[in-house]
């Protein structure tokens, strides 16, 4: 006999509304519905009854993890259609702080997992490794979560101390490669809870056109840093972590690997960053009739930011938002099937869903 | 780019050459939406995004439905007066969530397909998120 379980719209471990409906048999998940919504913004309305700079903060918060992510997709577009080319520094510190804000996203996943898991212990110690990125960036930008960096042309604050930043760079890369992704890789509770679990197929990542992590775990080689650069990363050398399990652990080591390639790009762009100004000396400028089209490459997959523009209006006529999140939902659908039933908080957590961004 | 060349050669559309950013915009009339999708999906691009913007004096709606091709952004766009356009969802499934947000905030009516349950909450009934609490 089969029956319906609601999990939502208040989640057992992430504090956003969702609600994942389940048809089961037993212990054993067949299907699954998914709603979204709960708690929509109606932003993108929103952003049209707001000039440039209110929409520049507007959008920061969009999300509370990826916030500087969200404004630098819009700056990006508006630069397109002002015709405005950031500094190289500019550039530099855009990935500086894109690649600090996935230590910080992914390391707070991993907490996340690891509370789902039962394992506590390790949720603590994620927490205290992203508490060192946190300052970073409060040191950088002076903010924990809307870090107001972005500009049209470039950044508003640069960076005077990159020995700091490079100094916790690699005492996080020690300590997570030291404690956190053997733990990961190599615990029995660890294991147990993820491996074989939430099987997403190659083929329903593709189908369903899923990005991020969530894709790269199911074999899907696809990241813009390298396939669309944007900001400086055509200059930085990284691997792109693929696996091909599909479970909630290739999710879970393609995170970690991520982790460590992002202390790289760090060491890079730290050692690299070029003198100069950080944004550009334009004050003056037009927007063009046009829309323009920007992405990048989140902690959680692509966000692209669709923004149209009429000459001598103070407001964009269009500006639409399509995070990662939002495709790679419906995947847990698919995740969940003959899953059972407890796994079901950790397989949805798996794919580092953003409600925020969701409800955009 | 091969795949832009297998599209003109395919559909009736025309193509301006791509950005500094790499987007390919593609203008139409009368495309097969559905014909392009199954298209594209074979060719191994990945379903991104549709944008609906409304059009100034109630003439209708301009649609963007945007495909990605090995980091290449493939940009198809086309107005319409009418409130109807066919949906892709069933030869796309990765359309299925923006179609559903189209049709609950500008009431335009994907053919073929249904969409309960409501996406987003704010209203009962489509069109309600933008079109009309902007009234």
């Amino acid at each position: 006999m089969s029956y319906r379980l609601p999990m939502g719209p208040f989640h057992p471990g992430l504090e956003e509304p969702y609600k994942l409906e389940m048809i089961c048999e037993g212990e054993t998940i067949r299907d699954a519905k998914l709603h979204i919504g709960f708690n929509f913004r109606g932003i993108e309305h929103l952003a049209e009854t707001r000039n440039y700079i209110q929409l520049i903060a507007l959008m920061e918060r969009v999300c509370g993890i990826c916030s500087f992510v969200h404004t630098l997709t819009l700056c990006q577009a508006m630069e397109k259609l002002t015709s405005i080319e950031p500094p190289p520094r500019a550039l530099y510190i855009r990935v500086i702080m894109a690649e600090l804000e996935r230590l910080h996203s992914h390391v707070l996943w991993a907490g996340i997992a690891a509370k789902l898991m039962g394992f506590k212990t390790m949720f603590m110690a994620c927490f205290a490794y992203r508490e060192q990125v946190m300052d970073m960036l409060q040191a950088i930008s002076g903010n924990r979560v809307n870090y107001s960096m972005n500009r049209i042309g470039g950044v508003n604050r640069d960076i005077a101390d990159p020995d700091m930043i490079l100094k916790m760079v690699n005492r996080l890369e020690s300590e997570i490669a030291r404690e956190l992704v053997p733990v990961f890789t190599t615990s029995v509770t660890a294991r147990s809870r993820c491996a074989d679990i939430g099987v997403l197929t190659h083929e329903k990542a593709v189908s369903c056109g899923a990005v991020g992590p969530t894709a790269r775990a199911s074999g899907v080689p696809q990241d813009l840093r390298r396939d669309a650069p944007y900001a400086a990363y055509a200059e930085m050398e990284f691997d792109v972590p693929v696996e091909t399990a599909g479970d909630v652990r290739a999710r879970l080591l393609v995170r970690a690997q991520e982790i460590l390639q992002s202390c790289r790009i760090l060491r890079q762009a730290l050692g690299g960053l070029p003198a100069g100004e950080i944004a550009s000396s334009e004050t003056k400028f037009v927007f063009q009739t046009a829309s323009a089209i920007s992405r990048v490459e989140a902690p959680r997959g692509e966000v692209i930011y669709h923004v149209g523009w009429k000459q001598n209006s103070r407001t964009p006529s269009r500006v639409h938002v399509r995070t990662p999140t939002y495709v790679n939902m419906p995947t847990v659908r698919w995740m969940v099937q003959g899953a059972r039933v407890a796994d079901a908080p950790l397989i949805q957590a798996s794919i580092d869903p953003c409600y925020s961004c969701t409800d955009r | 780019m091969n795949l832009v060349d297998d599209v003109l050669a395919h559909f009736e559309t025309t193509v301006s050459s791509p950005d500094e950013s790499g987007v390919t915009r593609f203008s139409t009339v009368n495309l097969d939406l559905r014909a392009l999708a199954t298209f594209l999906m074979q060719a191994g691009a990945r379903f991104v995004t549709i944008t609906a913007t409304e059009l100034p004096r109630g003439e209708g709606f301009c649609l963007e439905y945007l495909w990605d091709s090995g980091g290449h952004l493939l940009n198809f766009s086309f107005s319409t007066a009418a409130k109807t356009v066919s949906s892709i969802y069933d030869v796309c499934e990765a359309a299925d969530w923006i179609e559903r947000e189209i049709h609950e905030e500008y009431a335009i009516d994907f053919v073929g397909r249904e969409y309960e349950p409501l996406l987003l909450r704010a209203g009962d009934r489509a069109g309600v998120n933008l079109r009309e609490v902007a009234k």
